[in-house]
């Protein structure tokens, strides 16, 4: 591309919605604060706050990327509909995050175990993460599909979801744990 | 090599859950270090506004950079041109949104925390140096692992993003570090 076509592309359907994005993560920083006492309460939480958001994230930003991919090089088509495609890909991804998350609540306890932390609710805790990571998944997967096609169909690149994505998982998890630990705890 | 196109479940598991791996490690890493850094310094109330949003920024600067660059070397137009145009849409992205952190942090900080521990340049410098130093490592270390994944046929989509992850958040931190001691902040 001549004339700095690909900077000015990049910068236009970026910049709103990195402005957006700063914004919910200012506004997350501030919900933690406000609840910084349940987090405290609970360390497991605590210690894996930052990897829940990052393996929630990593997983959104492969799912973009795949999705980006396969509408360039038409794979899928940029309708909304079931595909065989699409099928292999919530699989793979969805084994992906079961997995990664059973590996982080191993690491998170082993770690804790040996600071000698006391473990308070493990079994609850695991449910709530849990629940959390799997809800979150679900909804991002459909969501991110659908906006994707929007996108691609629109002229738009659909990796312009990422900021967005992350910044709003980075605003949810929190906040849907400590939802779920009002409820449960 | 496999195309993208033909990429079963498994696959996709082998070449993301690794990294994945990585990615996980990395983050919890981060978290005990910036626990250790920057929890003693006096003015951690006012820092704590930021971090959310500055350790967020992995993903809303860093992540697409490295999403662009995968899906150009995937579709064929990665070449010299489009990198450095990407390099400064990203630095001029990551400026315009520090600058945004700082300058609501403060106002945040005037409303409801009233915290006196630095000036108003301090509140859009920290951004803007630690996102910038983190951006000097994650850029050269994401094309390079972009280029040799590519180069060897693995989905970059499956392996670079993940693995950068840990990279990120380490050296967000790191660089968030750096920043406070640099500008002396309290």
């Amino acid at each position: 591309m001549m004339k700095m076509e690909y900077f000015k592309k990049v910068v236009k359907e970026s910049i709103i919605i990195l402005i957006i994005s700063s914004l919910l993560g200012l506004i997350s920083g501030t919900v933690l604060s406000l609840n910084e006492e349940i987090l405290y309460s609970i360390p497991i939480i605590l210690l894996t706050l930052p990897a829940l958001n990052s393996l929630i994230g990593d997983i959104s930003i492969v799912l973009v990327s795949r999705l980006t991919t396969h509408l360039y090089i038409g794979t899928i088509a940029p309708e909304v509909k079931k595909s065989a495609r699409l099928k292999e890909d919530f699989i793979g991804l969805f084994l992906t995050i079961i997995f990664s998350f059973g590996t982080l609540m191993t690491i998170g306890y082993i770690f804790l175990s040996i600071v000698g932390k006391q473990i308070v609710n493990p079994f609850i805790i695991i449910i709530i993460l849990s629940i959390t990571v799997l809800i979150l998944f679900v909804i991002l997967f459909i969501i991110l599909f659908i906006f994707s096609i929007f996108l691609f169909k629109k002229g738009k690149d659909p990796l312009i979801l990422i900021p967005l994505t992350t910044s709003l998982i980075d605003f949810l998890t929190p906040l849907l744990i400590i939802i779920l630990i009002i409820i449960f705890i | 090599m496999e195309r993208v196109e033909d990429e079963t479940r498994i696959r996709i598991i082998k070449e993301l859950f690794p990294s994945e791996i990585v990615s996980i490690i990395g983050s919890i890493l981060a978290g005990v270090i910036l626990t250790i850094l920057i929890l003693p310094f006096e003015s951690f109330a006012v820092l704590i506004l930021m971090v959310p949003a500055i350790l967020s920024l992995r993903g809303n600067i860093s992540g697409p950079f490295i999403a662009r660059t995968g899906k150009d070397l995937i579709i064929g137009d990665f070449n010299k041109g489009t990198w450095l145009q990407n390099i400064l849409a990203t630095l001029f992205l990551s400026l315009i949104t520090s600058v945004l952190i700082g300058t609501i942090s403060f106002f945040l900080n005037v409303l409801f925390f009233k915290v006196e521990a630095f000036p108003f340049y301090v509140f859009i410098a920290i951004p803007v140096i630690s996102i910038l130093l983190n951006l000097s490592i994650s850029i050269p270390i994401s094309t390079f692992l972009n280029y040799i994944a590519f180069q060897f046929g693995l989905n970059v989509n499956n392996v670079v993003n993940p693995l950068m992850t840990a990279v990120d958040d380490f050296f967000s931190v790191f660089s968030f570090y750096l920043t406070l001691l640099l500008l002396g902040v309290p």
